[in-house]
């Protein structure tokens, strides 16, 4: 079994070599593995240069993100709380439950495109994917793990072991390892499925008020939840309170002006990802508009571009069957991202 | 079977003209002499170096407070060594943890220091600022060391400990950050005053550096105003810009 998969390494090495345009570059150890990247989707942040893809890494990687074994009492893995039928965010709960019953501070994000992501985490704290993973495996409210706890138990598991010899040649576990496997995984959740991509690719026709609505939500939401990602990754205060108990992404930079302000989320798939905000305080995709188009003469802090929606009901009801067509069913249900 | 071997034989030829295409020197010198270098980091209480030690009440020479050491470690960063004729030689993948605790942690040894004289040493005192974006380390620079937050990088600097005017009777100086205002990185240099180093492939030359842990109090910062630092920040700068000062080369010896 390892001598196998041990030499088909090795032959694929040495097939492989004589093609390299250039130097330094990693041997890939199957035909084409790694994300599919749509066409119609700008170029990824994420070049995984320092992690080849490779069949093996994202099974690892598949294999760690369904671990219970991860968290420290090993009830919660990162699909508990990220699951594929919701796009890979929660169960439509405010906010996430990790070991312990300890409830999370923010709402937890879809995990989806995210190797076009400049940033992660509702504040933008997190600037690489292969070290996001750290932030809730070792947050005492999530998983609240201890590394050489989780290491060693990784390290006693056979299967693992296995697993690891497969994605890296060797049964060594260690957390860069896991991290780049994680990574690897992640990548692949790319969500470009929805009828909205068959209609920008001319593959697909959307009906009369999804199409009323994508013209108002160009016009009218565009500015920031910018296409194809439908972000454009900046931090918004988008006037939710006139003093916000959350000081968002001034957490980071500890500008005053920042108070409040947070990642713009992509609303791929935001008919499956409720309650919405940070904070998940709105339960529908109509309170959201309803917010948005509510007086804000009384938030300072509020962007521009959230001052002055107006929206009559129809619109609305035009817009949000617009952004129902952004749900990719494939992504959802598609078994190569599930734990066989 | 021929026509196995032909391709294989084919492959493995351009295999390694790929590979002999990819050095920049193809024929270096006959095997450059290497030898081992060590960095000896002493550690010393006040600028008359004190005994240092954990677990013990040190009184600070200007503030007075009273201050017991139960943690201290840094990132020894990017060494490198500089030769009688001016250039640098330096240390690939270089980055060392050093913990204050123990006599092993505050030694590093340096390997494959190629032979010659020095007459200077250069290092950063925190993790450079690629690192800190560059995704999942190894080393020394695992997050497994407690000196990682994913959200503000490398913590390149970190004391803890008893004080007991402190309101919150402790010390927790957790020093990172790595860009712009904020960054906590410092590049020390250290000519060596005494004698050159001189490096070769049997001797164990050894760098003695001073380290005065009094130094992050320096210009009368007290625990009761300073007490807790866990982001970067202003409060970061300023110690981790004390501590860099608490390094004083001592001596070389061949």
């Amino acid at each position: 079994m390892y001598i196998t998969d041990f030499l088909r390494k090795k032959t694929g090495f040495l097939l492989f070599l004589p093609l390299l345009a250039g130097c330094g570059r990693e041997p890939e150890t199957s035909v084409k593995a790694g994300p599919e990247l749509p066409p119609h989707f700008p170029a990824p942040v994420y070049q995984a240069v320092q992690n080849p893809y490779s069949e093996a890494g994202i099974e690892l990687g598949k294999a760690l993100f369904h671990e219970p074994m991860l968290s420290r009492d090993g009830s919660v893995s990162c699909g508990t709380c990220h699951d594929q039928v919701h796009a890979f965010a929660d169960h439509n709960v405010p906010l996430s439950m990790g070991v312990g019953g300890a409830i999370g501070k923010r709402n937890a994000p879809p995990v989806q495109n995210v190797i076009w992501y400049k940033h992660f985490m509702w504040d933008g704290s997190i600037r690489h994917i292969e070290v996001m993973p750290i932030a809730p495996i070792t947050e005492p409210l999530e998983m609240a793990a201890n590394w050489d706890t989780l290491l060693t138990r990784l390290r006693a598991s056979e299967k693992y072991r296995n697993l690891f010899f497969k994605a890296f040649g060797s049964e060594q576990i260690d957390d860069q390892k896991m991290l780049k496997a994680l990574a690897q995984y992640m990548a692949t959740l790319v969500s470009a499925g929805s009828r909205y991509d068959a209609y920008v690719q001319g593959k697909g026709s959307l009906a009369p008020d999804e199409l009323q609505g994508l013209e108002l939500f160009r016009v009218q939401c565009a500015s920031c939840h910018t296409e194809p990602l439908f972000t454009d990754q900046s931090f918004v205060n988008n006037g939710l309170d006139v003093v916000s108990a959350d000081i968002g992404r001034m957490l980071i930079t500890r500008k005053e002006e920042d108070r409040g302000s947070f990642k713009v989320p992509s609303l791929r798939n935001v008919s499956l990802t409720y309650p919405y905000m940070h904070d998940g305080r709105f339960r529908t995709l109509e309170q959201v508009l309803d917010h948005y188009t509510s007086d804000k003469s009384d938030k300072p802090l509020a962007d521009a571009r959230v001052r002055d929606m107006r929206l009559s009901p129809e619109e609305k009801r035009a817009l949000i069957a617009f952004l129902r067509t952004l749900t990719d069913y494939d992504f959802v249900s598609n078994p190569k991202h599930a734990l066989r | 079977m021929k026509n196995v071997k032909t391709i294989l034989g084919a492959t493995l030829a351009a295999a390694i003209l790929a590979l002999a295409s990819c050095k920049k020197d193809p024929v270096p010198d006959p095997q450059p002499q290497t030898g081992e270098v060590n960095i000896e980091f002493e550690h010393a209480w006040g600028p008359d170096f004190k005994p240092f030690r954990f677990d013990t009440a040190l009184v600070h020479p200007t503030t007075k407070d009273t201050l017991t050491f139960q943690h201290l470690r840094y990132y020894i960063t990017n060494i490198r060594l500089q030769r009688t004729d001016g250039s640098w030689w330096a240390q690939d993948e270089s980055y060392y943890l050093v913990d204050a605790s123990t006599a092993t942690g505050s030694l590093l040894k340096l390997s494959g220091v190629p032979a010659g004289e020095y007459k200077a040493l250069s290092y950063m005192l925190g993790v450079d600022s690629a690192r800190n974006v560059s995704g999942a380390q190894s080393g020394f620079l695992s997050p497994t060391y407690g000196m990682y937050w994913p959200w503000t990088g490398y913590i390149n600097i970190r004391a803890e400990g008893i004080s007991t005017t402190s309101p919150t009777k402790a010390f927790t100086y957790h020093l990172g950050g790595y860009s712009g205002a904020d960054n906590t990185v410092r590049t020390l240099s250290y000519n060596f005053t005494d004698q050159n180093l001189r490096c070769t492939p049997t001797g164990k030359p050894q760098i003695h550096m001073k380290v005065n842990t009094a130094r992050f109090w320096h210009g009368g910062i007290k625990t009761a105003d300073i007490h807790t630092i866990h982001a970067p920040g202003p409060n970061a700068v300023t110690l981790a810009t004390n501590f860099a000062g608490a390094f004083v080369f001592d001596h070389v010896h061949n």
